[in-house]
């Protein structure tokens, strides 16, 4: 799930997303067989993953150049409100989401161990007509094996879920603005640099669910610095990634009493700007490969 | 954790899987929120020290100890064996005392464990865990111990006694030479009151072998506890949102020589309070 995660930190977009895929993906199963009565009519939901990559790059921020990069990660979502006005739901998503590593910033590193990255969060999303929804993040991202400094961060995310309209297509544009607080120089960065950063990603995951096995999203995004985000040598790169990917989710059967599942494996590649190209030992294209499996309950 | 922190935590996960035990019947309620295989409980608790079975982690500043257990019913039924239940769960404690933001590392997180189980529930309500236990410390405080322990159980007119055996893979609690091997023997009478949940855990700790290790050796007695705690409802078993309470209680522990001597005195009193949920 990379591509959508864009790599790590939207955490709850890729659990939205993969839920939502998931769910999307299960209609056919589900209607193929008798309705499979629902597991969890209550007003949480759990879901999870675990991915497999070959690279792990954060907002074009490289963080390993060997071995390779697993993400278990966990959401718990609560449905506070859900009415008919102008605000159609209330939710409240809390979770973690993880690096484990093998190569040069994990256990084959100084510390020589596998817990790059442990990040916690907790969004209050608030939805309305036509889809449009506004959540605010709170994050923490933090290094278990002392990698980095830990980071904090406020996150802003308008976003439209057009798949009403669209009926199996969809485009899901949205736009994140985020900025680090608490920081120091040199600490508390995304980027290790002097100030703290402030930084706006626009995207789309244009997506199609017409198909009965599978799910297929090719997520696009603009990663920018708005401010010190970027930081190189004393000075602030404005353009900091493109990227475009590709993800195929397959259901792996009906939504049943565990809940549903899904394998699902994509591509992405990444273009840098001046500073990540820098950070990723001045190549300016970056591959990126995975495969997962994931649930929602 | 040796007082109470963990053990209500466990206490927690227990209920769940005693639900889930009981899961036929449960899943049968009308509006039941989860009828289905996959279950969640949490809980967040405050205290004044920490004990982990006895050894002195910390009694300087606030200790917090957020908790999660995922548990899945792979099977439930009739028959000799009813249940068969995988959990996966993570326990906290944040600290900030010595140990925590006032300590060398300026870092609140002391203790992450990582904890993967597998119960089986025989009838008669008898119980049989394993579980791996992977504890770590983002701060720096202590090296990781991994560990495997065994559990048995079994519900008897209220009192729930149990037996754990522990054994440390890698790593040692005490921090001795030697890995150890660990004995626990408790139990949890409790009685329903107005609507809330008494229970009065006793436990015994005790090194099987290098567990408690000192100045003069191996220690065999760890630690005996003997505690109360309230629980007490905050929703209905039918609210969508789970089954929330608050819960509060106190422990007495009265420590053996090579651990009175780590804390500098042979017996504490841990006092913790929190709230809780299942789903």
């Amino acid at each position: 799930m990379f591509s959508i995660r864009g790599v790590r930190r939207t955490t709850t977009v890729v659990a939205a997303a993969t839920l939502m895929l998931g769910l999307a993906g299960t209609r056919a199963w589900a209607q193929a067989a008798a309705e499979p009565a629902d597991p969890n009519p209550g007003a949480l939901t759990i879901t999870g993953n675990f991915d497999f990559l070959n690279q792990y790059m954060f907002r074009g921020i490289r963080q390993n150049s060997t071995g390779m990069a697993m993400w278990p990660s966990f959401d718990l979502g609560i449905a506070a409100y859900s009415g008919e006005g102008g605000l159609k739901s209330v939710g409240i998503n809390i979770g973690t989401w993880n690096s484990l590593h093998t190569g040069d910033t994990g256990q084959d590193g100084p510390s020589g161990k596998l817990w790059y990255e442990s990040d916690f969060y907790a969004t209050l999303g608030l939805g309305f007509g036509g889809g449009f929804a506004l959540g605010t993040t709170y994050t923490a991202y933090t290094s278990p094996n002392n990698g980095f400094t830990t980071v904090k961060e406020i996150m802003f995310k308008l976003g439209v879920d057009d798949s009403a309209q669209l009926g199996k297509f969809s485009m899901k544009p949205y736009a994140i603005f985020a900025f680090e607080f608490g920081s120091e120089e040199g600490t508390g960065q995304a980027d290790g640099g002097l100030e703290a950063g402030k930084y706006l990603e626009l995207g789309i995951a244009p997506g199609y669910t017409g198909y009965s096995r599978a799910a297929i999203a090719v997520p696009i995004k603009l990663g920018m610095s708005l401010g010190d985000y970027y930081e190189l040598a004393g000075e602030d790169n404005k353009f900091g990634y493109f990227s475009i990917g590709g993800i195929v989710t397959v259901p792996l059967g009906p939504t049943g009493k565990f809940g549903a599942w899904n394998l699902h494996f994509g591509g992405e590649y990444q273009m840098l700007g001046d500073t990540t190209k820098a950070l990723n030992g001045d190549e300016g294209n970056q591959f990126i490969g995975s495969v997962g499996f994931g649930f929602s309950y | 954790m040796g007082g109470s922190g963990r053990a209500r935590w466990v206490a927690a996960a227990a209920c769940v899987v005693s639900g889930l035990l009981m899961g036929t019947s449960a899943a049968q309620t009308v509006g039941d929120p989860n009828p289905g295989a996959i279950s969640l409980s949490g809980s967040m608790d405050a205290s004044n020290a920490y004990l982990f079975r006895g050894l002195p982690q910390d009694d300087t500043g606030l200790i917090l100890w957020p908790a999660a257990d995922l548990s899945v019913a792979l099977r439930s039924g009739g028959g000799t064996l009813r249940s068969v239940t995988v959990s996966l769960g993570t326990w906290n404690s944040l600290h900030t005392g010595v140990t925590g933001t006032d300590g060398p590392s300026g870092k609140l997180w002391y203790e992450s464990d990582f904890s993967a189980s597998v119960g089986l529930g025989f009838g008669g309500g008898v119980t049989f865990a394993t579980a791996y236990t992977s504890y770590t410390s983002p701060n720096g405080a202590f090296a990781t111990v991994k560990e495997l322990s065994l559990k048995v159980g079994a519900r008897v007119h209220g009192v729930s006694p149990y037996a754990l055996v522990a054994f440390e893979l890698e790593g040692q609690a005490d921090g001795g030479v030697v890995e150890g091997r660990y004995l626990e023997l408790g139990a949890a009478p409790s009685v329903g009151l107005a609507g809330a949940t008494v229970s009065i855990p006793v436990k015994l700790g005790i090194s099987l072998e290098g567990y408690y290790e000192g100045l003069e050796g191996d220690e065999r007695f760890g630690f005996f506890s003997v505690g109360g705690n309230i629980t007490v409802p905050l929703t209905s078993e039918q609210s969508r949102f789970g089954r929330w309470n608050a819960h509060g209680g106190a422990d007495y522990v009265r420590l053996g020589d090579a651990n009175a001597l780590r804390l500098g005195d042979n017996t504490k009193v841990i006092i913790s309070a929190g709230v809780g949920f299942s789903y």
